[in-house]
């Protein structure tokens, strides 16, 4: 009571806590803007176009091929996402410079949980591989996540 | 070694070939897999696996030189199969994965649990 009474006597401050929580994944500030020189691709279970696609690109951008690799299964596992849960087609963005190549996928579906794919499943698992693989593989993965859709971006970069 | 065919089928992009075979008397079962193996199809590929299964092979060789592309959701079709044989006292390999499969296996640590040869001689051999 007595701790109550020596709060109230500060002056107001706006609601804040102590500890602040980090921004999650799913919640963060917007993404940053496209840039010009994107190149657009809407999906529905044509997988195999959208992996090609990405291996050219990754290719063309600089990326070794076993980098392009990576890459085009981090995608592919994303768009598994997109054929198995969002119930509707699927955008893939793919635009690079002289530091990083980034593929975005946007599609209508919702990931719950801002920490998926950050903690390995189990050697013999029967499931979530999928999103871990994307985290293990890419340079950075950016999730945004709300009731609108999902939106995931990742990036490699070409220094490598 | 005479091998007869029991059936190859495609799944759009994936293509699936079963034989029986012998390895010095001993008798495995050899599935090709060819193509890419994704979210689209990988209810097939369980399918036909899990026929196979049913069999009870002491043995199952999957030759995946002719696969390009595996994604998470085939790679556990996979490991169902490895279960389920694993049960019934059955053995799983692996045969010549290419880099993009290789590197899921690897990833995964699939390839700590499924054994994977560079050749299906090699596989049958044990």
């Amino acid at each position: 009571m007595a701790r109550d009474a020596s709060r109230a006597r500060r002056p107001q401050a706006p609601e804040e806590s102590a500890f602040p929580l980090a921004p999650t994944p799913g919640r963060g500030s917007p993404l940053s803007p496209l840039v010009h020189g994107v190149m657009a691709f809407v999906y529905t279970t044509d997988l195999s176009a959208v992996r090609s696609l990405v291996h050219l690109h990754a290719l063309r951008a600089g990326l070794t091929e076993s980098r392009a690799i990576d890459l085009m299964l981090a995608v592919s596992e994303v768009a598994a996402n997109t054929v198995r849960h969002a119930k509707s087609p699927g955008c893939l963005d793919i635009w690079y410079d002289a530091r990083e190549i980034i593929c975005q996928i946007r599609d209508r579906g919702f990931i719950a949980d801002p920490l998926a794919g950050r903690r390995k499943p189990a050697m013999d698992a029967l499931g979530g591989h999928g999103l871990w693989i994307v985290n293990q593989v890419c340079d950075e993965v950016e999730m945004r996540s709300d009731e609108t859709g999902t939106t995931i971006r990742l990036h490699m970069t070409l220094s490598h | 070694m005479p091998s007869a065919v029991w059936y190859n089928k495609c799944v759009d992009l994936l293509t699936v070939s079963v034989r029986a075979r012998e390895s010095a008397g001993e008798p495995y079962t050899l599935v090709e897999i060819a193509g890419e193996a994704d979210v689209t199809n990988t209810d097939e590929l369980h399918r036909l696996l899990d026929e196979e299964v049913a069999a009870q092979p002491r043995t199952m060789i999957i030759d995946m030189s002719g696969l390009r592309f595996m994604d998470s959701s085939a790679l556990h079709a996979l490991l169902r199969v490895n279960r389920s044989l694993d049960r019934q006292g059955g053995v799983l390999a692996l045969v010549s994965p290419q880099a993009a499969v290789a590197k899921i296996l690897r990833l995964t640590t699939a390839d700590r649990l499924i054994p994977v040869f560079d050749s299906v001689a090699e596989a049958a051999a044990g």
